[in-house]
């Protein structure tokens, strides 16, 4: 799962030819920032080495990153981030938000979704996210998560994806589900399309045989086979399209 | 050698209309007098039957993939409700064919530049 590491986008123009984000300008930036940022939880510090520059270091649980400022400078000046000290504070509280996830986050707070599980976007898997304000960030288990805590973490996961809300559009013979702030956990009502089926008929739509196309990131469109095949079919975007029942099979990733 | 070709027929080719949401709904109710008020061939109910399919499907496409048809209508100076209806061309011969069809929809899906 890709995520833009500093917010918002930028403009085209500001994408070609972008100024370049000073080190002592982050560093001044970072000093007020990260203190700020900072939790009983997640800490947050500069690491100041002489002659070896500066290093970001975020810990939280048992993530930990060291990230040097030049080269944070370095990507927020190629993602476009204009050298104001308040484009910069913006972008180091846009990298922070997009930290891992902990193990204990994924425990306590996970929600199952679905999502690519190849570069090239040819097949999905279920992937245990968490929400972050208007971010669902993607969690990868840690090296000490052993068989049975990934397992509950999971059904966790799994158990508390029953419960977002989601809107429901009904286009003719398709029904389209979305989230209407995240739009990653579009996907959530997967995990029960039994549901999903219950909540189309009471709207009023008869859908035998229903196949769901899937976007990750996007809405979820559910319809009989050959409308599901007439809306994939001519569109050059990435999709995967499946009978509900198939849902179930589908790896974690 | 026989040059008729073999096996089942390949996918058929959809072509892209685009029209606005206004236009839509007068081919939508074009459709639908043509379907209650007169017999037709039921060979051209299953078409036209289709094209009342797309033209929803052509709101759920935009709806899941906006992007490709955003471009286009940034390109080109589009509002933001006209969308790609794509039928094959028996849908458009039958469509074609419908004479309470309003002119200037018959005109789009004749192939006439967009204003």
């Amino acid at each position: 799962m890709t995520y833009p590491r500093f917010g918002g986008s930028a403009g085209l123009l500001q994408r070609l030819r972008p100024v370049r984000i000073d080190v002592a300008d982050l560093k001044d930036v970072a000093q007020e920032v990260l203190p700020a940022l900072s939790t009983p939880t997640l800490r947050l510090h500069l690491l100041q080495r002489p002659g070896a520059g500066s290093l970001v270091v975020l810990e939280e649980d048992e993530r930990q990153l060291r990230v040097h400022l030049a080269e944070l400078a370095d990507d927020m000046t190629r993602a476009g981030v204009r050298p104001t000290h308040e484009d910069i504070a913006d972008a180091l509280a846009a990298w922070v938000a997009r930290r891992p996830v902990t193990d204990a986050a994924a425990a306590t707070a996970g929600v199952a979704v679905l999502d690519w599980s190849d570069r090239n976007e040819t097949a999905i898997g279920w992937r245990v996210v968490v929400r972050r304000g208007e971010l669902a960030l993607p969690w990868s288990p840690s090296s000490r998560t052993d068989a049975t805590t990934l397992h509950g973490t999971r059904t966790s996961a799994t158990g508390r994806s029953h419960g977002v809300p989601l809107d429901l559009r009904v286009e003719g013979p398709v029904a389209l589900w979305s989230h209407p702030e995240v739009p990653v956990l579009a996907t959530a009502a997967l995990v029960a399309p039994e549901r999903m089926l219950q909540r189309i008929t009471d709207a009023g739509l008869a859908m035998a045989d229903m196949q769901v196309v899937v976007t990750p990131r996007r809405p979820v469109a559910c319809a009989g086979p050959a409308i599901a095949a007439r809306l994939a079919g001519e569109t050059t975007e990435a999709s995967v399209t499946l009978p509900w029942p198939r849902l179930a099979d589908l790896p974690w990733l | 050698m026989s040059a008729l070709p073999s096996g089942a027929p390949g996918p058929e080719v959809l072509v892209p209309h685009w029209l606005a949401g206004a236009q839509r709904t007068q081919l939508a109710t074009a459709v639908r007098q043509a379907l209650t008020s007169r017999p037709v061939h039921p060979v051209a109910v299953i078409h036209l039957e289709d094209v009342l399919t797309e033209l929803h499907v052509a709101a759920a496409r935009d709806a899941v993939w906006p992007a490709s048809a955003a471009r286009v209508r940034l390109a080109t100076g589009w509002d933001d409700d006209v969308l790609p209806v794509r039928l094959s061309a028996a849908e458009l011969s039958s469509v074609l064919a419908l004479a309470e069809l309003p002119a200037p929809v018959r005109g789009l899906l004749s192939g006439n530049a967009r204003a």
